[in-house]
């Protein structure tokens, strides 16, 4: 589905902050892009809806490189939700925002007023329809631009940071929707800095540092690496580092990431278990 | 002794919300008060007042940001009504969210210059408290570099700087970590622990990442839709994590464990609020179980 190759990225002022990245995200997967502030992971996603076009390299969206396609063609495809929804949203109602994407796709007005009912009732706005965003909650206005981006019913969403700035319930409750449209088959790509959002949801993790890519694999063998990942200035969540300091923890505790795994191997644990262990 | 911070019955509206009722209050009767050398974290969902909480104590509100304001709240004893926000921003330093709009200055020594040039301080005592600021924070090493080049974590620790220039009793944060990798985080932290541990710093912050709240402060305010709701220690919150979710808040994944262990009886010891505790605990629960078999 994207297709990075030799990519490398320079700013207008000569800094490099991607050198020569090569990887790709297959459609349906659900991949965490992590790194240290300053690595590089905004930079490699504003890539992916042609925000940036590579300096060098080539970046193919569904067989389709972003140097020949515009923006515009490429939002069909991918969405794209900024850390901070206030640099997004711009309309005066929350139902005329939802349906800016659409209404320029040339859809009827049916059609585009369609859309904005579902994608506002995803993602439980349905009453705010005809409020200004800027009265919401900043929470609500994260829902708000989460919502336009899924009327456009693009295929890849790729979300920066989408929980900064929420509470824990809100961050919980954008993730457990993108992790329904994961389930619908829409491949995910998201940037955080909280690993424990990492463990619960990602099941790849791509790890840049200094712009490069540390490490591509999945999440748990990626957390049960520290050494590689404290390169970069980052921890595995707390269960994982918990487990890790057990001496011959992989044979008795497996590589639990969760709370809810490792509750559920200790419950599991057998007598023998513990001579090994202690 | 006497408290350094006291709010009273504070219940605080914003102009610009129509209704009058006390549902559309950005703060409702709200009292605690905080004693010189604490460290306080404040935490609680979207809307429930922090920030607000936070410009009241600064002197923000009522000096700069005007509404209805109700009951009290007290600087060192001084009703911040009677007290001009200057002489409060000398008795209380503040650190915003993003260090972007917070860094006003091309240099990190200008910037600590910044507060103390706009007091009319004597140079020679300018150049004093720079050095003393740098060093108190750990940033000697990045004096002469651009804002503009440093980390998030860096650029934190020179708004702290800055603030700790003044050499303000009590320190005051509002998400000072929100734009910060892990790491950066930390930094954070261990700066306000030092701060605290080290100068006597009252040190109160507001933050959304519990993990590392509760690792390093002494007592929990939790604000929920304008009003306190808990105002205890972490350990104390960490035994109920129920209250938590009741306002959508969590405690830490390992307190959270130990917690479920505990009530499964495969967990002994006290409930731990960092990593290292709970392998300390875990191993001599998990131990104890052994020799019970």
């Amino acid at each position: 589905m994207i297709q990075v190759t030799d990519v490398s990225f320079q700013y207008p002022n000569g800094f490099t902050i991607l050198e020569h990245i090569s990887f790709q995200i297959n459609r349906g997967e659900f991949v965490a892009l992590i790194g240290q502030n300053g690595a590089g992971k905004t930079t490699l996603l504003k890539q992916f809806n042609g925000l940036l076009k590579p300096t060098s390299g080539n970046i193919l969206i569904d067989q389709v490189n972003t140097k020949d396609s515009s923006t515009g063609e490429l939002a069909r495809k991918v969405g794209y939700l900024f850390q901070n929804p206030d640099h997004q949203i711009f309309l005066p109602t929350v139902e005329k925002e939802i349906g800016f994407g659409p209404a320029n796709l040339h859809l009827s007005k049916d059609e585009v007023k369609e859309r904005v009912r579902e994608a506002a009732a995803e993602v439980g706005l349905t009453q705010y329809l005809n409020e200004n965003p800027l009265f919401l909650s900043k929470g609500q206005r994260q829902r708000v631009a989460f919502a336009s981006l899924l009327s456009m019913q693009p295929e890849v969403m790729v979300l920066d940071e989408p929980t900064t700035g929420q509470d824990y319930q809100e961050g919980i409750e954008i993730m457990e929707m993108v992790k329904e449209l994961h389930q619908k088959g829409h491949t995910i790509v998201f940037v955080t800095h909280d690993m424990e959002l990492v463990a619960e949801y990602a099941q790849r993790v791509i790890v840049l540092s200094e712009g490069r890519i540390l490490i591509d694999d999945v999440c748990r063998k990626v957390f049960y690496q520290p050494e590689l990942l404290k390169q970069t200035n980052l921890f595995p969540s707390q269960i994982a580092r918990l487990v890790q300091k057990f001496p011959d923890y992989s044979k008795r505790f497996g590589q639990a990431l969760t709370v809810r795994e490792l509750y559920e191997q200790v419950l599991k644990m057998t007598e023998s278990d513990f001579r090994c262990l202690l | 002794m006497d408290p350094v911070i006291t709010v009273e019955h504070l219940t605080f509206r914003y102009p610009t919300i129509a209704s009058a009722s006390t549902e559309a209050a950005a703060l409702k009767d709200v009292s605690f008060s905080i004693h010189a050398g604490e460290f306080v974290g404040i935490t609680g969902p979207a809307g429930a007042g922090k920030s607000t909480l936070v410009l009241t104590i600064n002197g923000i509100i009522p000096h700069f940001q005007s509404g209805i304001f109700q009951g009290k709240v007290l600087i060192n004893g001084r009703d911040t009504f009677e007290t001009s926000c200057s002489e409060i921003s000398r008795q209380v330093g503040s650190v915003f969210q993003d260090p972007e709009a917070q860094l006003v200055t091309p240099t990190v020594e200008d910037e600590i210059a910044f507060g103390l040039e706009n007091f009319g301080f004597e140079p020679g005592l300018i150049e004093s408290r720079i050095q003393e600021a740098l060093h108190l924070i750990g940033i000697t090493n990045l004096r002469n570099r651009s804002t503009s080049e440093l980390s998030g974590g860096q650029k934190q620790r020179v708004s702290i700087a800055a603030a700790v220039a003044l050499r303000p009793g009590i320190l005051i944060l509002d998400e000072p970590t929100s734009e910060l990798d892990p790491m950066g985080t930390m930094e954070v932290f261990e700066v306000l622990k030092q701060l605290n541990q080290q100068f006597g710093l009252t040190i109160i912050v507001v933050e959304q990442k519990i993990n590392i709240l509760m690792e390093y402060i002494q007592r929990l305010l939790v604000l929920n839709q304008g009003s306190l709701v808990f105002d205890r220690t972490p350990r104390e919150i960490i035994k109920e994590p129920e209250t938590l979710h009741s306002v959508g808040l969590r405690v830490p994944p390992v307190s959270e464990l130990a917690y479920l262990l505990k009530k499964a009886a495969l967990y002994t010891e006290e409930l731990p609020l960092t990593v290292d505790e709970a392998y300390s605990g875990l191993q001599k629960s998990l131990g104890r179980r052994k020799e019970e078999k």
